[in-house]
């Protein structure tokens, strides 16, 4: 995953002066109803934006969906859910880097309880016994974590591969990455080869998973970057209303409840 | 018998009542509130009936049809979708809009159907927000994980009707409605524009 330095920094440099010169322009002040639009939109460099997303169709029409829609095709669902959920527990030691950050003790019980569940008795995360066991899934990351430490998302950004994000969210995908403790062990060829290999399977599983959507959306909308925009904002906030609000303690389904409270609660729904 | 019964049924309404106190509900917004999950109900039942039903495809199509018409709030919906724009449309346009706009969702929706063959409906609870009563529910399908979603019912002269989803903490009339506006923003604000891509949406669907 090293990117020599000096190209990191022209893609930085010619990324702000990109999104610097393409700005939209909003509207007069004459038109208070499309004033506010503009502003409950939060997109200033849909231009340049608009262009990444065109970028990343290109990308995603001739190499990512294909690669998809081939990874479907030729391996069987069994075997696919299999190395979902192997990605997914990989992403276990973030996750609950996350979690402690976000000062949700109980779901970071919860993710550590997964990881070590369904490594050893999971066989190495490929099936998901902790579930069962009273220990659900959820998703986050660092941009997660910035938004409940009271970090607003910004206006929106649209990147090729990453997709869309806003400043906020971007930057936490990015640090998501550098901080994964797994992309550490190690170094050489094979390590790095190895890196890429699980960043490459991690974007065609995610992908494979919205096959049938996005084919719907691109369908069906009058303006797919609109609609696409409009999706990822409201899903944001969802997840982090979603985290905000999960104050649950954590007891397992097979842990017995104290006596005295169990007259009152039954049962922790969960 | 019926002594037991009557302190039941008192228990019963204290009960509720202080529920309702404690949730800092009116009784009759309780009652609106059991009024949408038992519509939500009914409605995920005569859903699931029709698409993991016998019958064609034409006929659960239809089926649909009547469904949607019964018990959503389409016009409701479309002025919703078209937000500041519905005002400046000549009432022709808006009636032609409407029109449309119930054409693309039924196709929109009925196109669907063989994706959500053996689909399971959980209801869950409701929850009283400004917008209106919002029964969440769980849909698990066949193929699918687990999706929770959201029925949000309005009263809508004197019946329940629904007159959003949100799907996964997205709302579709939202969504639909920030697709038309950026459209309408890329058209000059031009609404008719907007009556000639949903036309040729309409007539591409069939």
């Amino acid at each position: 995953m090293r990117v020599p330095k000096r190209t990191r920094r022209w893609i930085v440099v010619a990324g702000l002066a990109g999104w610097l010169s393409s700005c939209a322009t909003p509207p007069p002040p004459t038109q208070p109803d499309a004033l506010a639009e503009f502003q409950a939109v939060n997109d200033p460099a849909e231009p340049f934006n608009r262009a990444m997303y065109a970028v990343n169709t290109k990308l995603d029409t001739y190499v990512i969906r294909p690669a998809a829609v081939a990874y479907t095709d030729v391996l069987p669902d069994g075997v696919r859910h299999v190395v979902h959920n192997i990605l997914g527990n990989l992403r276990s030691p973030v996750k609950l880097g996350n979690d402690m950050l976000q000062g949700k003790p109980q779901r970071a019980g919860d993710t550590l309880m997964r990881f070590v569940i369904n490594t050893t008795v999971g066989g190495l995360g490929a099936f998901d016994v902790a579930k069962n066991l009273g220990y659900p899934d959820h998703d986050t990351d660092f941009g997660v974590t910035l938004a409940t430490w009271g970090v607003g998302s910004g206006p929106y950004l649209f990147l090729p591969v990453l997709g869309p994000g806003s400043p906020r969210d971007s930057s936490g995908r990015i640090v998501n990455i550098a901080a994964d403790p797994l992309g550490r062990f190690g170094q050489g060829i094979a390590v790095t080869a190895l890196n890429w290999s699980r960043f490459t399977l991690d974007l065609i599983d995610a992908r494979s998973e919205y096959l049938g959507t996005f084919q719907q959306i691109k369908r069906t909308a009058l303006d797919p970057y609109a609609t696409f925009r409009s999706l990822y904002r409201q899903h944001r906030d969802a997840q982090v209303s979603e985290t905000r609000a999960d104050n649950q303690r954590t007891v397992p389904a097979w842990f017995p409840a104290p006596a005295a409270t169990s007259s009152q609660s039954p049962a922790p729904a969960r | 018998m019926l002594l037991r019964r009557t302190i039941l049924a008192s228990t019963g309404g204290l009960a509720l009542t202080a529920a309702c106190l404690l949730a800092g509900l009116s009784p009759a917004q309780a009652q609106s509130s059991e009024q949408a999950s038992a519509f939500v109900q009914a409605l995920g039942a005569k859903l699931t009936g029709i698409i993991n039903g016998p019958g064609s495809t034409e006929q659960k199509s239809a089926a649909l049809t009547g469904i949607i018409d019964a018990d959503v709030d389409v016009s409701g919906v479309a002025r919703f979708v078209l937000g500041r724009f519905w005002g400046r449309a000549t009432p022709q346009q808006q009636s032609e809009y409407e029109a449309l706009f119930r054409k693309v969702l039924i196709a929109s929706i009925t196109s669907k159907i063989g994706d959500y063959e053996g689909v399971r409906f959980t209801i869950g609870r409701t929850t009283s927000r400004p917008e209106g009563e919002v029964v969440s529910s769980t849909i698990v399908g066949p193929k699918k994980p687990s999706a929770g979603v959201d029925w949000v019912v309005n009263q809508v002269n004197g019946s329940p009707k629904i007159v959003d989803v949100v799907a996964e903490g997205t709302s579709l009339r939202l969504t639909q409605r920030a697709d038309y506006g950026s459209f309408l923003a890329q058209h000059q604000e031009n609404v008719q524009a907007l009556l000639d891509a949903l036309r040729r949406q309409a007539s591409a669907n069939g």
